[in-house]
């Protein structure tokens, strides 16, 4: 009764960097095995990029890629050399899902296309999320998460007032990439489920990141018109904004939604009689005077630790929190009494704090049953308990160089 | 052709963004999907637009036509018991319920699993909210801009020469809410899958502030590794990722790996600066890049957006254009892919909307209907519940439809 949703259901992850990483590992979440193929001679960009515990570099001591492989398998191969690519065809032969997020070619390339693969395992599930997707004359284009911030058009639509495009996040494009992929092969799992039939999924992650702002992509549609950046302003609510508190740059979040917030805000801020000023007696009134009043607010958030002004906004029913930072987040009281974090045992790192399933379910309970994998950790068990390999032929091939 | 989840039928009660995005999803991939609204105004989307010619307008808001495609939309008033009841009536033969209805708003709804799944025990009931069902913060108010703050992501953003004392920066639109809608639907259809092996369904609880901590990148590693905060201040580890102006616009500068940087310095001829120790690798290059950034801007700035880009490209440097509207609606390379499609409403007309972003070989993705026009599908959802003229009258009468 308390197997996980995917129990039994297992991946072959081709996957790399970021997007693809992160799709498996909502598999993994849902508690399919997801086995990913690595090479040391071509290590993962997330082994080799800081943060590390102590600074001290290690491919398996990064702090990204243990956040985004939790609970995963990791299977060295040389997909250069034939041999791994029968590995991998074995594999495939014994899995539901294939993923990966290699640029548009390179899966047939190493000649493990969608079309072999399906003569393999007729049912087998395939998605490709290269960051343009397979088809269209800008397929061969090479893509990364940050770019696709810019590409999406998010970067034109966000900044302040004024003020020239800004990022999003740091690496939006990649995330959001891989859970639409998820999405789609959660979509055609059910679909399999159902009817036996397997397919080949086409995720394009611009377009993945373009889902993400139709309020300005129907402006145009519409309009012909290039919505303005507008800061933390919002059209339909103020104030709106991120506003400095107490110490060095802290920072705490708040949004007015109506005309009973913004009494109850006036309340709050000790100056009952601005809510009868004609400035800001209305929502159109306190957009045309949002400066004004953006001043009134900020001289009361900054006498106020970000956690007072919470407290106090909140307990007026006005929406508000502060704008937490990294550290504020893995120490969350709120969030720890949640058992959101997983800390588990890592032959590397310890005992880190790393962030978990931002979900749970009643019945099927997921969980994270094991940190991130070091490098080729579960080699030999994959090739013995899932390919079928005995102990000699696993021999050969680590004496052949292939297993690394 | 069915599409890949034809056949589930899903209600949801879904103001704004997260519920509604997870069910377009779902709707678009064949699900039929029944989204209820309180009557007389209806979803807060819909109050939102844009709007043709800045016109507010109920049925013409842009971002509630784009949200509830494939959906049919009935009204009714869950704080009401008649309305209640009338949701019991829909669950018992629906696969999932998906709602954002907020925790303290849930008891007066209806919004009771244990109570749903003792008329329905194979309902799956996925409840997104702010912060959970549980813990400290479990009850407070949230907005898209608070949960950004909440996820630690606008502490990422904004910043910069002449601008460090402005404020951390929230991203664009409604971002929370997308992010959330679409990591909710991956754990419903989880939930669905294991509904379809066990025959039982189940509640799933969803907090939105966790899902946005989960992607708030390097911020959160590099505060349990290294025990730093990253802020919209200061530098990134790598470089070049940035944005940079050109004579006609913004380009993105992306060299993540060094033979992407190898390559880029080609293309810029080679000039003797590259060779600076202090460009050496990417992790000097993020420390210099107060430096580095101009020398590479000066170089950039003759050039026009689409020249560089395709300069790049072509040497397999995945710079990228800071897109705008009217470039993407015009992009030859989506247009080829079909993802832009038109669709016409009765009150909005034909217009074009952002289509699938994946395209599955077995199960075709379509917009078999625009999004509902509030109350649009009473008569006959209703009808199929088996509820008379006269149920309808008295539901009518006491303002619960």
């Amino acid at each position: 009764m308390s197997r996980p949703p995917l129990d039994g259901i297992r991946v072959t992850d081709f996957c790399w960097a970021w997007a693809g990483p992160y799709g498996a590992l909502q598999l993994a979440h849902l508690g399919a095995e997801v086995i990913r193929i690595e090479s040391a001679k071509r290590l993962c960009p997330s082994r080799l990029i800081p943060p590390w515990p102590d600074n001290e570099s290690g491919v398996n001591r990064a702090g990204y890629f243990n956040q985004y492989n939790q609970g995963k398998r990791s299977l060295t191969l040389d997909l250069k050399a034939p041999e791994a690519i029968d590995i991998a065809k074995t594999l495939v032969s014994k899995s539901d899902i294939v993923m990966n997020n290699f640029a548009s070619g390179v899966m047939e390339k190493l000649g493990v296309g969608y079309d072999v693969l399906r003569r393999i395992k007729p049912d087998i599930i395939m998605v490709s999320l290269p960051g343009y997707g397979t088809s269209g004359p800008e397929k061969d284009f090479v893509s990364y998460g940050p770019p696709q911030v810019a590409q999406s058009g998010l970067s034109a639509l966000t900044g302040y007032v004024g003020g020239p495009p800004m990022m999003a996040g740091f690496s939006y494009g990649d995330p959001n990439g891989g859970v639409h992929a998820t999405f789609a092969v959660m979509a055609a799992l059910l679909h399999r489920e159902k009817t036996g039939q397997g397919q080949y999924i086409d995720l394009s992650q611009w377009e993945a990141a373009i889902m993400l702002l139709p309020e300005a992509l129907m402006d145009y549609s519409m309009n012909g018109t290039q919505p303005e950046r507008m800061g933390n302003r919002d059209p339909h609510m103020a104030p709106h904004g991120v506003f400095r508190s107490k110490g060095d740059d802290r920072w705490v979040s708040l949004s007015v939604r109506d005309e009973a917030e913004w009494q109850r805000l006036c309340e709050v801020m000790g100056q009952p009689e601005l809510s009868s000023d004609t400035r800001f007696a209305s929502l159109a009134a306190r957009k045309e005077n949002e400066a004004a009043l953006e001043e009134i607010v900020t001289a009361w958030t900054q006498e106020r630790t970000a956690d007072e002004a919470t407290q106090a906004l909140q307990n007026a029913g006005i929406p508000a929190y502060p704008a937490l930072d990294a550290l504020d987040m893995v120490n969350s009281p709120h969030v720890g009494a949640r058992d959101y974090f997983v800390e588990l045992e890592h032959p590397e790192v310890g005992t880190r704090r790393h962030m978990g399933i931002p979900w749970t379910m009643s019945r099927t309970p997921c969980e994270i049953r094991r940190p991130a994998p070091c490098l080729g950790q579960d080699t030999d068990a994959v090739l013995t308990d899932v390919v079928g390999l005995s102990q000699d032929e696993i021999a050969a091939l680590r004496e052949k160089d292939i297993l690394t | 052709m069915p599409g890949a989840l034809s056949g589930f039928r899903i209600i949801e009660c879904g103001e704004m963004v997260s519920a509604a995005y997870a069910s377009k999803l779902m709707a678009d991939m064949g699900a039929e999907v029944i989204k209820i609204e309180s009557p007389h105004v209806g979803d807060a989307a819909r109050q939102r637009g844009p709007f043709p010619g800045g016109e507010p307008h109920a049925e013409k808001s842009g971002l509630y036509l784009f949200l509830n495609t494939n959906k049919r939309g009935i009204t009714l008033d869950l704080e009401q018991a008649q309305g209640q009841e009338v949701l019991q009536r829909l669950v018992k033969d629906a696969d999932l319920l998906i709602h954002n209805v907020h925790p303290k708003h849930m008891p007066a709804t209806g919004l009771d699993y244990g109570r749903l799944a003792a008329i329905n025990p194979g309902l799956v009931m996925t409840s997104i909210t702010p912060f959970g069902l549980r813990g400290p913060h479990a009850e407070y108010e949230a907005s898209d801009l608070t949960l950004w703050n909440a996820g630690g992501l606008c502490f990422l953003n904004g910043g910069g020469p002449g601008t460090d004392h402005l404020p951390p920066l929230k991203a664009f639109g409604q971002q929370s809410g997308f992010t959330a809608g679409v990591h909710a639907a991956v754990a419903s259809l989880g939930a669905l899958f294991a509904k379809l092996r066990g025959g039982l369904g189940q509640h799933v609880e969803f907090s939105v502030q966790e899902c946005l901590m989960g992607i708030s990148e390097f911020g959160t590693m590099m505060a349990s590794y290294a025990g730093m905060a990253v802020t919209r201040l200061g530098h990134k580890p790598i470089q070049p990722l940035d944005l940079l102006e050109c004579k006609d616009g913004w380009i993105f500068i992306c060299c993540v790996e060094e033979h992407h940087w190898h390559s880029f310095v080609d293309l810029m001829d080679n000039p003797e600066w590259a060779t600076e120790p202090i460009f050496e690798d990417r992790l000097k290059r993020g420390e210099s890049w107060d430096a580095l950034k101009l020398l590479i801007q000066d170089w950039v700035k003759d050039f026009t957006v689409q020249d560089l880009y395709l300069k790049a490209q072509a040497r397999r440097i995945p710079f990228a254009p800071v897109s705008t509207m009217g470039y993407l609606l015009n992009s030859e390379h989506l247009n080829a892919r079909g993802f832009f499609v038109q669709l016409d409403h009765p009150e909005a007309g034909s217009l074009t909307y952002p289509g699938a972003p994946h395209i599955c070989s077995e199960t075709p993705w379509e917009l078999r209907r625009p999004a509902p026009c509030l109350g649009q599908h009473n008569a006959e959802v209703y009808a199929e519940l088996g509820m008379t003229d006269q149920d309808m009258a008295a539901l009518q009468q006491a303002g619960a439809v």
